[in-house]
């Protein structure tokens, strides 16, 4: 077993720690930061009674309580899975989250379907072209999109589909989902739309979440183009592919069977880092387009005091960069027999 | 085995697939279901609740669609329009008031409306006012009891004369909802904060031409047209939506973007930059005045600002002429006192000059030595208001006045401007605060702004008792005279003007952007009821 218990005791407890600590910072942060919660969890009073209105609020949220006491019940809450209401919506953080999450993840897995495969593809032609025009032409286009700021890059293409009349703004066609009786169950449009077998609904999510995957994917893509070329010029050298050449095995199979699914390791731990480091902007990028998901509600949470749902958005995030990162290493693991953890 | 029969084989079924998939999109909207009329509303800011007695906020754009108060006021009509009551009135002095109900209204769940469900309604909001001080029910404080004379007759009896009229069309805390939201809501007292969780929760008891189909206040409430309204044979409009999607969109050029993509029908906020641009596209823009005023109030309490002629000075230092250009690009008419245009006790000659020379006396008067430094907090996602900072800094400094300019976002704004009552020294000197009123009286503004014991909103640090005793006298005076209660009310704005403790800057222009998909007409719009659309009037073309 490549992966040991020994491992995966260590990384859960330092996983542990890792959000501990992001739990403490931010709301440290936010609750000391200029606006009082309490003021919009009493629903901004104006009457006579506003100041007995917020004080009773700030009790209700307990922010009357020692800074010490209000970081330690709130990490109770962070670890028992419920942060309860959100104080500019009234309704539970929890429910409000998966809904963000459900729209970012959805437009996440599409930036990498398209990512991965593409990055991964070119990286190899460049390695097989070395030292060509071609190989100087991908490694530059990959240092461009690899460094390409994503929000200017989803605005570049919303405003260019947007002139030439082509819509890409939002998650779906209200119209049509209503004409069509689609309903959302996950929050995954396009599972949804699957499971309901509802396609005019699926095709019109597809089409809507293309282009800002494209703007998301734009990274990923140049980052595994590179390492994809640097690990295949490692492998195209290594002695088990130069015998596999010797004995005559095909050209495609030398590559792809042998040179390429040695890089997969070092891939999937490129691609695992990546992926976490795209959540963010796949919520900048979703911003742009108009979609609802994490990046709006972050940013609208901050701006209403909503301590509790900014709080938990960011555990959202920072749960997702601990998983990724430890989903990547036990994958890398398991593809590799020389990495034991 | 040789591969290419496999591939053609795959690529068939792909094609096939692609084709099937393409015939569906194309045909299976038009035969699934008949066209609905839709109209998407995109409103800029979060929806705090929907609990009809308690929510003070951003419910209302929800909350005006699916419930119904008694009464709704027509301001610039000055007239009120019968709702869930149908006639009222008063005795001698006020303090009696009768209405009786429409017949033949049901809420949404099919319950019938009678006299419990007001009496319920009004007492809860009343209540919970009383031991939280939570939602606007003060407006309901003179009322001792509600009287159910009979199924369709209601009576209020009240402690002191009020005008019961204008407190039942009030903005907040007069929606009527069915009593049966107890059960569902598995409370037995009104007051139950499970009942508040219950709305909350997306749940309502209205009897307005809408209810609620889908509840997701971070970013879409989507409404349903409610068949058995008994409004719809007086509306008598047969393009009133089927449905109507409330669509959350607190950045103003999403609205612009919504709109351009056609997600959007009507959108409450666009850049005013983007507004030229849209009118050539085809969009309509209804610009409608709205009671929502900007108020600049001047710290009180800490030096400079607490010597009233250097307010005076700071006053007439400001270019009037030039602020609605400036600041709100043409959106907007010149405030006077502290009520907006066309409220009652409303008064146009509470406005100063612009005049350096009157100003540079006022400083000399004040002995305030210069050059001074102010502070200016203002909420920086208006872009009137940032405007209209620079404005203010560069002629205060002709003066030798230097303005920090400080924006910040809203709850930064609020919370540095009640440091005013706790910690004067650390107030701001200049503030801009923001008020549309909870009901149709001067009372909601002058005590909400300017009154000593309203310390969450009087960010001028303003007290004077003869203010105070002059503002509640007015209140009481308009149950049985009104026309003295406005006299009262000027006299009061007359105070604040003359002291320079805060004025209307501005009175909002909301230019509301409107698809060719549909028509808003008038009646659609009432500036008491801001950024309320009532759906019921609009109409959706084809």
């Amino acid at each position: 077993m490549p992966v040991s218990l020994n491992y995966l005791v260590r990384r859960v407890g330092w996983s542990i720690a890792t959000i501990a600590g992001v739990v403490i910072l931010s709301y440290l942060v936010l609750v000391l930061s200029p606006g009082d919660p309490a003021v919009k969890w009493a629903g901004n009073p104006r009457g006579p009674g506003a100041a007995k209105a917020i004080e009773n609020a700030r009790k209700e949220l307990g922010l009357d309580q020692p800074l010490y006491l209000q970081v330690l019940n709130f990490l109770r809450m962070a670890f028992t899975g419920d942060l309860g209401i959100s104080i500019a919506y009234k309704k539970p953080v929890s429910e409000i989250l998966w809904r963000g999450l459900a729209a970012t993840l959805e437009l996440l897995a599409l930036a990498y379907a398209i990512a991965i495969p593409l990055g991964a593809f070119i990286g190899v032609m460049a390695s097989l072209r070395r030292g060509t025009w071609l190989d100087g032409f991908i490694q530059s286009a990959s240092l461009v999109l690899a460094n390409t700021p994503t929000f200017w890059l989803g605005i570049a293409i919303f405003m260019v589909l947007s002139t030439s009349g082509v819509t890409a703004y939002g998650r779906v066609d209200t119209r049509l989902a209503l004409a069509t009786g689609f309903r959302s169950i996950t929050g995954l449009y396009l599972l949804d739309a699957l499971v309901q077998l509802n396609f005019p609904v699926f095709l019109d999510v597809l089409a809507r979440t293309f282009p800002p995957a494209l703007a998301v994917a734009a990274y990923p893509v140049g980052v595994c183009a590179r390492v994809t070329r640097a690990l295949m010029a490692d492998a195209l050298l290594e002695g088990f592919v130069q015998s596999a050449v010797a004995w005559g095995v095909s050209r495609r199979a030398v590559v792809w069977r042998y040179a390429f699914r040695a890089t997969l390791a070092g891939l999937v731990q490129v691609s695992g880092l990546a992926f976490a480091y795209s959540l963010v902007d796949a919520m900048v990028v979703e911003y742009v387009f108009g979609r609802d998901g994490l990046g709006r509600f972050l940013f609208d949470s901050v701006n209403t005091s909503d301590f509790r749902l900014a709080t938990g958005l960011i555990i959202v995030v920072a749960l997702f960069y601990v998983l990724a990162n430890t989903l990547a290493d036990i994958v890398q693991a398991l593809v590799d027999p020389r990495v034991k953890l | 085995m040789r591969k290419g029969p496999l591939l053609a084989a795959i690529g068939a079924v792909a094609a096939i697939s692609i084709a099937l998939l393409l015939y569906i999109w194309y045909l299976q909207p038009t035969q699934r279901a008949p066209a609905l009329k839709v109209v998407v509303y995109s409103y800029l800011d979060v929806i705090t609740g929907i609990d009809p007695s308690i929510e003070d906020d951003t419910g209302i754009v929800v909350l005006g669609s699916v419930y119904e108060p008694l009464l709704y006021y027509d301001p610039v009509r000055g007239e009120h329009i019968p709702a869930l009551a149908e006639s009222w009135e008063s005795n001698e002095d006020g303090t009696v008031w009768t209405f009786r109900l429409r017949r033949g209204v049901i809420f949404h769940d099919g319950t019938p409306f009678t006299a419990e469900a007001v009496k319920l309604s009004i007492e809860r909001a009343r209540d919970i006012y009383r031991e939280t001080g939570r939602g606007s029910g003060y407006i309901w404080d003179s009322v001792e009891e509600i009287e159910i004379v009979d199924d369709y007759t209601v009576r209020f009896k009240l402690a002191y004369p009020q005008r019961v009229d204008m407190l039942a069309s009030a903005i907040y805390a007069g929606y009527i909802f069915s009593p049966s939201a107890l059960e569902k809501a598995g409370v037995e007292d009104p007051l139950d904060p499970n009942l508040e969780r219950w709305f909350n929760a997306g749940n309502e008891a209205g009897s307005g031409p809408y209810l609620i189909e889908f509840y997701s206040p971070e970013s879409e409430v989507r409404l349903r047209k409610f068949e058995k309204w008994w409004g719809w044979t007086v509306v008598n409009n047969p393009d009133a939506p089927d449905v109507v999607i409330i669509r959350i969109r607190t950045d103003p050029l999403d609205q612009y973007n919504g709109l351009l993509a056609g997600e959007i029908d009507i959108a409450s906020s666009v850049p005013r930059a983007n507004l030229g641009d849209l009118k050539a596209r085809g969009f309509q823009i209804i610009n409608v005045s709205v009671f929502h005023n900007y108020i600049l109030q001047l710290n009180c309490r800490r030096y400079p600002t607490n010597v009233t002629a250097f307010r005076l000075a700071v006053m007439h230092a400001i270019p009037w002429g030039e602020l609605v250009d400036v600041a709100l690009q043409g959106f907007g008419r010149l405030g006077a006192g502290v009520l907006p245009y066309n409220f009652p006790g409303y008064d146009g000659n509470l406005r100063y000059t612009y005049d350096l020379d009157l100003a540079r006396k006022y400083l000399e008067k004040s002995g305030v030595k210069l050059p001074v430094k102010v502070e200016f907090v203002y909420q920086a996602d208006y872009e009137e208001n940032a405007a209209f900072a620079q404005l203010l800094k560069s002629r205060l400094a002709d003066l030798g006045i230097d303005v920090e300019l400080k924006p910040m976002a809203w709850t930064a704004v609020k919370e540095a401007g009640k440091e005013v009552w706790s910690s004067p020294e650390n107030a701001p000197h200049l503030i801009i605060n923001d008020w549309w009123p909870t009901l149709p009286s001067p009372y909601d503004y002058l005590y909400g702004l300017f009154h000593s014991e309203s310390t969450e909103w009087n960010w001028a640090g303003y007290s004077n008792p003869v203010f105070d005793e002059l503002i509640s006298a007015a209140y009481e005076a308009e149950g049985r005279d009104y026309g003295e209660a406005m006299r009262l009310y000027r006299l009061a704005q007359k105070m604040v003007y003359e002291e320079g403790a805060g004025i209307s800057l501005w009175e909002e222009i909301r230019p509301f952007v409107v698809s060719s998909r549909v028509e808003v007409p008038e009646k659609a719009l009432n500036p008491l009821y801001i950024y309320v659309i009532f759906f019921q009037h609009v109409k959706v073309r084809g």
